[in-house]
């Protein structure tokens, strides 16, 4: 096993790689490098798994825009609505991120076309490629246009979850701009600053047990070219990784790299939070902040409305357009834009001037987010299994009959077989809210252990937070 | 009692807190002891919600539920239960059982009545939850655990 | 360069799979007429007039785009079948008589259900001309629409048991079908109140008479058909004790309550009669009652039945309507 030694984070983006300061240099143990293990790494190497299975998936994504578009209306037995809402974004929740980061990242379909058009081929980069390649301008860089397209995902997901016609057309539009915004500007733009799902994925990939980093900086130091730079679709410097966040696990550096001076390391949960570093700049950003207590606020309301017995709330959520559903975006902005933001940096401010502890607000606020992050990943996590779990054997009978047409073609079409899991199910929700607290009061205990002032009192109005978070989340779902 | 705290090694805090999550969750609820009886409730179900839905009654009660469809076809399960029936408008439907389990169970509707239907929910409260309960206080304790140790 | 190729053909094939698949599969089984069910409101029957001929099967798939629906032929014994949401249901139909058969939903899915009616015109040679009997109401020349009231109100429910313990003969003119059905309970009653046979019975005595009259025009089991009759399709309007409560009265209640996104525009619609109510229902007759039924109501909403029902199931509901004003039961 190589020795690790990362590089700390610049408070800014490098505009270009000679940019990057070289910090503290650090060991860190308890990883195990993929790339070096001998089975795992031809695959790595490879284009071809990662484009079959990316195929795969952009097959299963026109697929499933033809039944959503041609399908039966009906969204129990539309392959569009079962397979997006349902199927995929279980797997989302309950394997893709927490097990694997972004690794969604890696084989999504939205992106292909554009990247086929930026780099003149499909597998092969060519001379002859398409597109500006302008900058992402720098007043919209950041998460927060993702955080406002998952609030307006909020604000019509009544409607968007449950007509297969209206989900397709989503899932187009998606799959265009993405084309767009490649033919315009540079690298994956789309996936980087607009993708409401790449949004929470970065922010929850901090916690994920994958992380990709590069081995050995003084080879990279030595290396003038910096072909992993030229080669990530990210726009990304793997020296200069600080966190998980922004990486899309595509391994485009892995292979150019000369050198074979970059990991892809499994590592304990959690590493990216509260990270061990002499120097105090951690990488948390205020957009990233503000993203995870709209992932907080949303899950608190998608509670409400999705599994909640308040028919009131749903049909007020249902009937777009109208004065009710007026009053329910007002409510669900006002959770998240003024509510839990307010409350929150009311805690961080409390923490502070209670504890004398002298930081920045703006630095503090982007800090304590992290604790955040995993309350918010097993909340969402939990009401994945509140949400999905009693509609599984949709999916079996969604196969075999995709389009809602009659058809039986692997004879589960009548499959009304589903375990009842309502038992199992409440208490499996109370468990993961559980872990997810007790992991946030863990990420607490580290940052105030970090801070030049380890003051109890700093950490002791967060936690408040997160406690009554986990208690409306556990009253919504199993209450 | 702080410097106590701060003092115990792990095996200890550990051993401390395996308890109290013992005590939490196998610690009796005290429930009201009230005498079983028959209590009927009528529901109207129309797209897409129960009126009323949430029902309170007590364990061991014989429950009756009337449901009566207001505007399509609709259905009732209720989970953990295992009890459905169909109403279509104008034949009320009755449901009669002993709500012998307590807790908090989702019922749910069960013919496809529009697109919102797979959240046509509505809540049958048997005494007490304990699991909320019992959730609550092992959040406490989640807490507890999660922050213990650090220095004052 | 090779790599690229395939690769690119990786794509295509895949991609070309992904919608190719579904249309053949979809040409492949293909059979017959696919029928798509939705609330009246929204397009009720796609599509609505079907043709075949004469012993040729039709066969329908018939699926739903929103609730619960279910297909049945007009005057006929073929059992309905449900139309479900997502789901395909076949129903293979074969006709021996040409002729204009009428086919509806008989699950209610909305307040206009009932306007969820098909055709399917049957071709073949000419069958001979039936002479098609005029309902009782035409040949009475009962004017169904105008007012209707009795003056002398029963105290109590009447009831047939009791009239039966009167141990008194009915005359049997007044006990006749045709009597039965070309007079409404008040009227017998006034008949009855002027037998001077009868002068030393109560008035209430007369009604329970008029109650025994009644029940001896229709069976226990007719009673039964009707009572299945209505609950399927009149208790949604008329409510399930006859009370004109049901769940779509207060939306039929212009203009007091009710929204009227629900109703076709210029329609108007006015609360469900009152079947509990003596004074009007002991005036009307079972001829103005299948009238009501058959042609269903002007400016009311009250739907149309004439296609749907059969005479025997008519007259069966109507004997059950009764039952919301006198106890037709032996049984207390």
């Amino acid at each position: 096993m190589n020795k690790l030694q990362e590089i700390a984070w610049k408070e800014k983006f490098p505009q270009f790689a000679g940019e990057v300061e070289i910090h503290a240099r650090l060991e860190l143990p308890r990883r195990i490098d993929l790339h070096q293990i001998p089975w795992i790494r031809p695959l790595l190497q490879s284009r071809w798994p990662q484009f079959l299975i990316r195929s795969l998936t952009l097959a299963g994504f026109v697929f499933t825009i033809f039944a959503g578009l041609f399908g039966s209306r009906v969204g129990s037995h539309n392959f569009a609505i079962i397979f997006v809402w349902i199927a995929w974004w279980t797997a989302l929740k309950l394997a893709f991120i927490p097990l694997g980061g972004r690794s969604w990242c890696s084989v999504c379909p939205i992106p292909l076309p554009g990247e086929w058009l930026q780099q003149g081929g499909i597998l092969e980069k060519s001379r002859r490629r398409f597109g500006l390649n302008l900058r992402w301008p720098k007043r919209l860089r950041g998460s927060w246009l993702q955080s406002g397209g998952f609030l307006l995902i909020g604000l019509f997901s009544a409607v968007t979850l449950t007509d297969a016609r209206l989900t397709a057309w989503v899932l187009i539009g998606l799959f265009g701009l993405a084309v767009i915004l490649s033919l315009v500007f540079e690298r994956r733009a789309f996936c980087s600053y607009i993708c409401p799902i790449g949004g929470f994925t970065g922010i929850y990939a901090k916690t994920a047990p994958v992380e990709l980093r590069v081995i050995d900086t003084a080879i990279c130091a030595a290396h003038s070219e910096k072909t992993c730079y030229q080669s990530c679709p990210w726009g990304l410097y793997p020296v200069a990784l600080r966190d998980s966040a922004q990486c899309g696990l595509c391994m485009e550096c892995l292979r150019s790299c000369p050198s074979d001076n970059i990991a892809v390391n499994l590592r304990p949960f959690g590493t990216d939070l509260a990270a061990d570093i002499k120097s105090m700049r951690q990488s948390s950003r205020l957009d990233e902040a503000f993203l995870a207590l709209v992932m907080l606020g949303s899950a608190l309301a998608f509670a409400a409305v999705f599994t909640g017995p308040w028919g009131n709330l749903k049909s007020a959520a249902f009937a777009i357009g109208s004065p009710v559903w007026l009053l329910y975006g007002l409510g669900l902005l006002v959770l998240n834009l003024v509510i839990l933001p307010g409350a929150f940096v009311l805690t961080v401010w409390m923490g502070q001037r209670w504890s004398g502890v002298k930081v920045q607000l703006r630095r503090a606020i982007a800090d304590q987010a992290q604790v955040l992050l995993p309350q918010g990943l097993f909340a969402w996590i939990a009401f994945t299994v509140s949400f999905a779990f009693p509609k599984m054997n949709y999916v079996l009978s969604v196969i075999s009959d995709p389009l809602g047409w009659g058809w039986n073609l692997l004879g589960t079409a009548n499959s009304t077989w589903s375990p009842d899991v309502s038992a199992f199910s409440h208490a499996l929700q109370v468990a993961l809210l559980l872990v997810g607290l007790f992991w946030s009061a863990r990420v607490a205990q580290r940052l105030v252990r970090k801070s030049n002032q380890p003051v109890f009192r700093q950490a002791l109005p967060i936690l408040l937070f997160c406690l009554v978070f986990s208690l409306a989340m556990l009253w919504l779902l199993v209450g | 009692m702080s410097d106590l705290l701060k003092s115990l090694s792990p095996v200890w805090r550990w051993g401390i807190l395996a308890l109290l999550t013992l005590l939490i969750l196998f610690l009796p609820i005290p429930g009201n002891a009230a005498e079983p009886a028959e209590k009927t409730f009528q529901i109207k179900a129309s797209q897409f919600a129960y009126s009323p839905a949430i029902l309170a009654v007590n364990p061991g009660d014989q429950v009756t539920i009337e449901l009566l469809a207001a505007d399509v076809v609709h259905g009732l399960s209720i989970d953990g239960y295992k009890l459905e029936t169909t109403s279509d408008p104008g034949q009320t439907a009755r449901l009669t059982f002993v709500a012998d389990q307590q807790g908090s169970f989702r019922f749910r509707c069960t013919v496809t009545c529009g697109n919102l239907h797979p959240f046509m929910i509505g809540k049958l409260q048997v005494g007490q939850n304990a699991l909320l309960w019992r959730g609550a206080l092992l959040a406490g304790l989640a807490l507890i655990a999660g922050i213990w140790g650090v220095r004052k | 360069m090779r790599k690229e190729w395939i690769a690119r053909s990786v794509i295509l094939v895949l991609v070309a799979a992904a919608i190719t698949i579904p249309v053949v599969v979809w040409q492949a089984r293909s059979r017959g007429i696919v029928i798509h069910a939705r609330m009246a409101e929204t397009g009720g029957w796609t599509p609505e007039n079907l043709t075949v001929e004469v012993g040729q099967p039709l066969r329908l798939h018939l699926t739903s785009d929103d609730v619960m629906h279910s297909f049945a032929i007009g005057q006929s014994d073929e059992p309905p079948v449900n139309v479900i949401p997502g789901e395909i249901t076949e129903v293979t139909l074969v006709f021996d008589e040409p002729g204009k058969y009428t086919f509806y939903c008989t699950r209610w899915c909305s307040v206009n259900h009932w306007r969820m009616r098909g055709t399917i015109e049957v071709t073949g040679p000419e069958a001979a001309a039936e002479a098609v009997e005029p309902p009782l109401y035409v040949t009475l020349g009962l004017d169904i629409d105008a007012e209707h009231h009795a003056e002398i109100l029963p105290e109590q429910i009447p009831s047939a048991r009791r009239g039966a313990q009167l141990g008194v003969e009915i005359p049997n003119k007044y006990i006749s079908q045709e009597f039965y059905r070309s007079h409404s309970p008040a009227d017998l009653w006034h008949a009855l109140r002027g037998e001077a046979r009868l002068s030393s019975l109560t008035n209430q005595d007369l009604w329970d008479l008029v109650a025994l009259a009644w029940q001896s025009n229709t069976t226990p089991q007719e009673l039964i058909v009707g009572k299945q009759l209505y609950a399927t399709n009149c208790a949604a309007c008329h409510g399930e004790s006859g009370g004109g409560d049901g769940v779509f009265a207060d939306g039929l209640d212009q203009p007091k309550t009710g929204e009227h996104t629900d109703m076709q525009a210029g329609e108007m619609t006015a609360r469900p009669s009152d079947f509990t109510d003596a004074e009007h229902m002991l005036a009307a007759s079972p001829a103005r009652l299948q009238g009501k039924v058959l042609r269903g109501g002007m400016g009311t909403g009250m739907p149309y039945w004439g296609p749907i029902f059969t005479e025997e199931q008519i007259w069966a509901l109507i004997a059950y309507l009764y039952n919301f004003q006198f106890e037709l039961e032996d049984q207390p």
